[in-house]
């Protein structure tokens, strides 16, 4: 047991190529900017590639919650990789088929449907947030 | 020495989400992909070098590759060449952004002015990089931009372009995963090499550039690979055969 604060890791998907990339980075900047910012933290897949220590230690301490934009689920492994334990991983393209009426569309800037999926996502992801910290050994 | 000539350069942008200057490499890197040069380009997500497969890794190696990185720490760079292959250049933001006299760049969601300023900055270095890496095999000219389309998230897909083509063959009993194989015998085949000792001599080069040989096993690598194209040349002749002459092809 620590006295630090209790937080939590969200690690997007860093995908450029496709709308579920940007509404993982939309939702996970709403949740450690907005809606969660004192008990979540945003780790960036490129430093867990590097094996930055920073990143590294994050995600070894702290229970993560990933964001992934595909199948093939990088935020996910790279978690894994590093020794870090996942609470949750959680996949956009299952809440989008939770919310068909947000239908996301746009890369660089998200239409309305990919903000409104990427709150739903955001609240998802906040909700696990308390879950994981209520129950938390690690604090 | 037999080239497989680039046709494409990778581009691979750090994405830091955690600093504005991340989003830049980010946007600067789809504004290249998507509408400054997108015959000339792919990229692939920088993750994938640990979390694909062989392919994946075999990224920078096959294509000569662009890093875009939004710090000093150049995740992208050294990331590539860790896992990948060496880039063949290297752009970081906050070099671009004092170079240019940009003002300070802001906002990881929305990217301020200065942000904005710095896309267009990085794109435009990069679309310049593409064009002096493929000037020497192509000699093209700047491509005027095309409009950008927005695709459908129809499925789950990554699209990042990533996955260079491999093939698995058996040296000497032990099944090996060549990566660009596939295109190297295609290859050879369009350019009409027939098999023969010289063709195998020159297959075991190419496919010596993406793929490491263990020292010794050469000859084994030569004999498995005229094995392959021999079956490949067989395979697409047959049927470039049945394609003209259907007659060929029996009823029964």
């Amino acid at each position: 047991m620590t006295t630090e604060t209790a937080r939590v890791v969200v690690v997007p998907c860093s995908g450029i190529g496709k709308t579920y990339g940007t509404v993982s980075r939309e939702a996970a900047y709403e949740v450690v900017d907005d809606l969660r910012p004192e008990t979540s933290q945003l780790v960036p897949l490129s430093l867990l590639v590097l094996g930055e220590e920073g990143a590294c230690t994050a995600v070894s301490h702290y229970p993560a919650i990933t964001i992934d934009g595909c199948k093939l689920a990088c935020a996910t492994k790279m978690v894994q990789e590093n020794g870090g334990q996942v609470a949750h991983d959680l996949a956009v393209l299952d809440v989008y088929r939770r919310h068909r009426q947000f239908k996301p569309q746009g890369i660089a800037e998200l239409n309305e449907g990919g903000q409104q999926l990427a709150h739903a996502l955001a609240e998802e992801v906040a909700a696990l947030i308390d879950e994981v910290a209520e129950g938390a050994d690690w604090m | 020495m037999p080239e497989i000539r680039p046709k494409k350069v990778g581009i691979v942008a750090c994405s830091g989400e955690e600093i504005a200057e991340g989003t830049v490499t980010r946007l600067a890197a789809l504004r290249v992909l998507e509408t400054l040069r997108p015959e000339e380009t792919v990229t692939i997500c920088l993750p994938l070098f640990l979390a694909g497969g062989e392919g994946d890794r075999a990224f920078a190696r096959y294509y000569p590759t662009i890093a875009v990185d939004g710090c000093d720490l150049r995740c992208a760079a050294r990331a590539t060449e860790m896992y990948s292959g060496k880039p063949a250049a290297s752009v970081v933001v906050t070099d671009m952004v004092a170079e240019a006299g940009i003002g300070p760049v802001d906002g990881r969601r929305r990217l301020n002015e200065a942000g904005q300023q710095a896309v267009e900055a990085t794109a435009a270095r990069v679309a310049g990089l593409v064009d002096e890496l493929l000037a020497p095999f192509a000699g093209r000219r700047p491509m005027e931009p095309v409009p950008l389309t927005v695709q459908q998230p129809t499925s789950a897909s990554c699209a990042c372009g990533s996955g260079i083509p491999v093939q698995t063959i058996a040296v000497n009993g032990e099944t090996v995963t060549l990566v660009a194989l596939p295109l190297i015998l295609a290859q050879f085949h369009e350019e009409g090499k027939r098999p023969s000792a010289e063709t195998t001599h020159e297959l075991l080069q190419a496919t010596q550039i993406y793929n490491p040989i263990p020292a010794g096993q050469a000859e084994l690598y030569a004999h498995a690979l005229e094995e392959e194209y021999a079956r490949y040349w067989q395979g697409v002749t047959s049927q470039s055969l049945v394609t003209r002459h259907p007659s060929l092809v029996s009823d029964t």
